[in-house]
């Protein structure tokens, strides 16, 4: 962890200040969604399809209606008689692609395995679990298409009746001559990167709890959601019901990563049970249930075109991303991101890229931390890697040679975005240094020891933050409101949310040394439609940037307020009053001092006096609207949706050991731009779980099918993610480019680092391999397949020393 | 398969093995719950009868006798890596025992006599017990039987975990100057076991006079390589020697085991990794006190 001591004390903002939030989740004090009861609560189990493909023929729900204690059975015909479908998170129709009629439940036909085919309502859990097993249900069963490749096939089995191929979108990111590049080129080198289906598993699985409203015929969805308001929305347009009549309250989060942004069917359906019911209805996501929820199984052909000297001149992908069974959730876009986000850092212009999403019988995506632009960090940092193997270059240097210099920012890229700042090789340079670069090269070049190779894996992660989608609900803007009350206590309301993260902490810092007063004087409330202004939620790393940037400005209305009253009070001119940490003081005046409480009373009981001038309440609503999104189309059709780029080089050691193919990772080092830091802890912490994130995935997490499609990875005994001992201590170093154009220079802090830091494990595995002729490119590189990639080799070694 | 199932909470093992004798089928035998909660949770398995031993005092405690160490079933793991008797006599139990997956918790609850009866072929503690020519003594029906963990494990209708009560382990002490050792090989610090073995080696003037082997977790049985551990006998561990153990265990594994602790290919190349080193490693430790 990186030195946090500051230089400014009479600030909060870049201070370890404590989570203001964190106690009562240590504690088991915080009420997630599940612990919500209700009078007369009833539970939801969920039928799901044991198929991949199939035409449901029967369903037969008498067995289970025969249940003591069973309120109502519904199949996917009876909820589609009264749902309409779910409005797309991000409808791919926008974007040119083809958009399925995605239900609650499976209507005659059944998309994957663990499709919702239908529901039991009963008294308790257990009850509606034993009655769901009572449903007869006759399928015939299809042969699925799960391979994304192969699903493009024009003889394979087509997912969505009706539609002439399984292919959902196609889309060029081309710029430039990439064909003269390539024609030019003293090297072309090939890479094939195979990235495997890995998800995200928040330790607190979804759960929602519909509630009826009977006096408004209404209700209130009590939910994991990440994006309340954009969620009532969806509601609204999925129950015809007005939103006025609907409240979303999203409690406290245990861990989100994209999983809880909606478009889930079971968020509408628990509407309509309660509805159907008159009683509260809640469904608990099972683990199993959670594992079906897919991210990132995506395959590169990627081409560099490099000059002699290992300029890369042109770039080519061709990638197909399987993005499994039509979805309402926004999992899809992850792929539309990887693309968009080339060439990443790199000053290449000529550029090819041709993305494909696939439809298959597979569970569907949602959004995962990353969000697709970590699968352009691995295809072009493992291609690259590629390169300088194949060119006889150091893996840094190469990287160093292509960045985006420092002073090219704002820089134009040839996907039409526009980065902000940056410092890309300083960036490398430094994290290389935290890990003692030169000294693990003396130790690599010592050479194996007891069968134990070392290998050095540098990489690279630029990450589009805060995002704005047109014509979706993926805004860039967002709005805040600071309500001073007469004791002079301070509430925020955010239209962002928390998955966990400690923004609300973050948005507090800024608002107490906005505003003059301390910490504990502040609460902040978020995620309900009712109360919080409205508001886009949790993604793309936005909520400290536009959550804090609204709250500031909001801050600086009601400071203005309060200065005013405090002048009266003085009787001075405003510009005399001072404020900081909850006291009013006067310039030059020794000893006239008033509190914050004194001046907030005076103000409230003095609307005839001394707060004639003001407007009150003490309250103010502000929206933080990043200036650089460009949604006009530029002359190529290109447009900018990001406001700020964060980015971070990670550099680590790993040890093989090659009789079993397994790899430990000894030493990691990232340095991290995320513009202005408000609070080092948090972001250290962010950017420390999204490494575990990207090692996790680049060596053991996965999701495995059998040939039929049926799931095989149900539970954490087989999805396992990383512990402490798979983990060195990381070294942390900041690095930060402010960002001109957002509040105080902010950037995304969340998502970074899944990407950069899978690819650095990837290359330093392949690294430490190069003397036994290993280049392994298929993710995981887990002890198994580390061990079959050393085992071809030396077969192919033998075979060509026998010719 | 009930809705609402029955629990009892017997007082005695004899009381318990009455009460199991006059059931049907749909009973389950629980204790620390370690090992059947999540199939129960994940409905998975959803029986009509809660048989909780948790109280049997027969089941509870661990001595020495003659060379022989009894451990209760209701020992749970935290005891065996932390009791001195076991520390002394049974080292490779102990170190076993805290090999095991799950944290602290799931140690202070898993007991000795749940991790058996599960017979998992990828749980940590029955190689080890192999290794020692572990004993058994398990009541059903009111009868007492003592059998050899080994035979037990083939055996197809023992009845432990519905009808049967597993009630103690009887170890034989390990004579000074046993060279023993326990390898694991797991994907990542969370996993399941992928291959392991447990080895105990006996040398004089640096030849070996015994040795035991088992292999878990790369086939649905734990395997006794002492066919593979045949050729050691009376000889040195020589470089020459570890190699054709390391060759010769992977072909005692016949069908392995391929799933997401890894594939067939790879687990049966990992027996004869493990084997090797744990025997290398027991060599290493024998003799020293």
């Amino acid at each position: 962890m990186a030195d946090h001591s500051t230089t400014d004390d009479t600030r909060y903002v870049g201070q370890a200040v404590r989570t203001i939030e964190g106690r009562a989740p240590i504690v088991g004090a915080a009420r997630y969604t599940n612990d919500f009861v209700f009078p007369g609560q009833l539970y939801a189990h969920i039928v799901r399809s044991p198929h991949a493909a199939a035409r449901i023929r029967r369903i037969d729900s008498s067995g289970a209606l025969k249940v003591s204690g069973v309120v109502r059975v519904l199949d996917g015909a009876e909820a589609a008689a009264h749902l309409k479908p779910i409005t797309h998170y991000i409808d791919p129709a926008v974007f040119g692609g083809k958009s399925a009629e995605v239900r609650v439940m499976a209507v005659d036909d059944v998309w994957c395995y663990g499709q919702p085919v239908a529901v039991v309502v009963a008294e308790d859990k257990r009850t509606a679990r034993f009655a769901a097993q009572r449903i007869q249900i006759v399928y015939d069963v299809l042969e699925p298409v799960l391979d994304a490749e192969a699903a493009t096939a024009p003889d394979a089995h087509i997912v969505v009746p009706g539609w002439d191929s399984n292919i959902m979108m196609q889309a060029p990111f081309r710029n430039g001559d990439p064909d003269a590049a390539f024609a030019k080129a003293a090297h072309v080198v090939k890479t094939s990167v195979d990235i495997h289906r890995f998800s995200t598993q928040p330790i607190e699985t979804r759960c929602y709890n519909a509630v009826w409203e009977h006096d408004i015929e209404g209700v209130t969805l009590y939910a994991t959601a990440q994006n309340p308001h954009p969620l009532r929305h969806v509601l609204s347009e999925v129950l015809g019901m007005p939103e006025s009549k609907i409240r979303v309250h999203a409690p406290v989060i245990g861990g989100a990563f994209g999983m809880k942004m909606h478009g889930h069917p079971e968020e509408a359906l628990m509407c309509l049970l309660a509805k159907l019911t008159g009683r509260p209805v809640k469904w608990t996501e099972t683990r199993e249930e959670c594992l079906l929820i897919g991210a990132r199984e995506q395959r590169h052909h990627m081409e560099l075109a490099l000059d002699a000297d290992g300029v890369i001149l042109g770039l080519r992908d061709r990638y197909f991303a399987n993005v499994g069974a039509p979805s309402a959730c926004p999992g899809w876009g992850m792929a539309f991101l990887t693309g968009l986000t080339m060439p990443g850092p790199y000053a290449v212009r000529d550029i090819d890229v041709q993305m494909t999403v696939v439809i298959t019988n597979k569970p569907s995506w949602n959004a995962a931390r990353g969000y697709g632009k970590e699968s352009t960090a691995l295809a072009l940092e493992l291609a690259i890697e590629d390169a300088a193997r194949q060119l006889g270059m150091d893996a840094a240097e190469i990287r160093l040679k292509n960045f985006i210099r420092a002073e090219q920012f704002p820089y134009n890229s040839p996907t039409g975005l526009i980065y902000d700042s940056g410092d890309y090789s300083g960036a490398v340079l430094k994290a290389m240094h935290a890990i003692g670069y030169e000294g693990w090269k003396a130790r690599q070049a010592e050479g194996p020891k007891d069968g134990k190779y070392i290998g050095i894996g540098v990489a690279f992660e630029l990450t589009p933050e805060g995002g704005a989608l047109p014509g979706t609900m993926v805004a860039g803007y967002d709005s805040s409101s600071v309500r001073v009350a007469p004791d002079g206590s301070v509430r925020i309301l955010t239209g962002v949310t928390t998955p966990g993260t400690g923004n609300p902490t973050g948005i507090a810092q800024i608002v107490a040394d906005e505003l003059g007063v301390t910490m504990d004087a502040i609460e902040v409330t978020q995620g309900d439609t009712t109360t919080c202004p409205y508001g886009f939620g949790n993604y793309s790393g936005r909520s400290t940037i536009v959550g804090g940037g609204s709250a500031a400005l909001a801050a600086q209305q009601v400071r203005a307020k309060v200065v005013t009253v405090a002048a009266a009070l003085f009787d001075v001119p405003e510009a005399d009053v001072e404020l900081h940490r909850g006291v009013f003081s006067v310039k030059g005046q020794q000893g006239r001092t008033l509190t914050f409480k004194e001046v907030c009373y005076a103000a409230y009981t003095g609307a005839y006096s001394v707060a004639h001038g003001i407007t009150l309440p003490l309250e103010a609503t502000a929206t933080f609207k990043p200036s650089n999104i460009r949604h006009t189309p530029d002359e190529n059709g290109r447009i900018n949706p990001y406001p700020s780029y964060s980015n971070a080089a990670y550099v680590t050691v790993c040890e093989v050991d090659v009789e079993t193919g397994k790899t430990k990772v000894l030493a990691f080092a990232a340095a991290h731009d995320c513009g202005r830091v408000i609070n080092p802890v948090l972001v250290e912490g962010q950017a420390c779980g999204a490494i575990s994130f990207g090692v996790g995935g680049a060596m053991f997490e996965a999701i495995a099918f059998d040939s039929s499609g049926r799931q095989l990875t149900r539970s954490f005994m087989d999805y396992v993610m990383p512990r402490s001992e798979d983990l060195p201590a990381v070294k942390m170093v900041h690095h930060d480019s402010p960002n001109p154009v957002t509040y105080m220079g902010l950037k995304g802090a969340g998502e970074a680092g899944v990407g950069g830091s899978a690819a650095a494990v990837v290359n330093a595995i392949n690294n430490a391999l190069i003397p036994l002729g290993v280049s392994l490119n298929t993710l995981p590189l887990s002890a198994p397949n580390v061990w079959g990639a050393i085992q071809a080799a030396r077969k192919r070694g033998q075979r060509e020393a026998a010719e | 398969m009930s809705l609402y199932p029955s629990f009892a909470r017997p007082n005695s093992l004899a009381q318990a093995s009455e009460l199991l004798a006059g059931l049907s089928g749909g009973s389950v035998i629980i204790a620390g719950g370690q090992e059947i909660m999540p199939y129960i949770n994940h409905g998975a398995m959803q029986p009509d009868i809660y048989i909780d031993i948790g109280g049997l005092k027969e089941l509870r405690g661990i001595s020495e006798a003659d060379g022989v160490v009894s451990i209760g079933a209701l020992t749970v793991h935290r005891e065996l890596q932390g009791n001195a008797i076991v520390a002394e006599k049974l080292p490779m139990l102990a170190d076993a025992a805290s090999r095991a997956g799950g944290g602290r918790q799931v140690h202070n609850r898993a007991t000795l006599g749940g991790n058996l009866v599960a017979m998992h072929p990828l749980y940590d503690i029955a190689p080890a017990l192999l290794a020692l020519g572990a004993e058994v003594e398990l009541v059903k029906a009111g009868e007492t039987r003592r059998t050899s963990l080994a035979a037990l494990m083939h055996e197809t209708s023992h009845g432990l975990g519905s009808e049967a009560i597993l009630v103690r382990v009887l170890v034989p002490a390990m004579a000074a100057g046993t060279g023993w050792a326990y390898e694991k090989l797991k994907l990542s610090g969370g996993a399941y076991g992928s291959a392991n073995a447990a080895a105990t080696v006996q040398l004089d003037a640096g030849r070996i006079t015994a040795a035991t082997l088992m292999i878990g977790a790369v086939a649905d049985r734990i395997i006794d390589a002492a066919a593979a551990v045949q050729g050691l006998i009376g000889q040195a561990w020589t470089a020459a020697a570890a190699e054709q153990l390391e060759l010769r265990c992977p072909a005692l594994v016949k069908q392995p085991l391929s799933d997401q602790q890894g594939s067939g290919e790879w687990r049966q190349a990992m027996a004869g990794v493990v084997a090797r080193r744990a025997m290398a490693a027991a060599v290493a430790r024998a003799g020293q006190k």
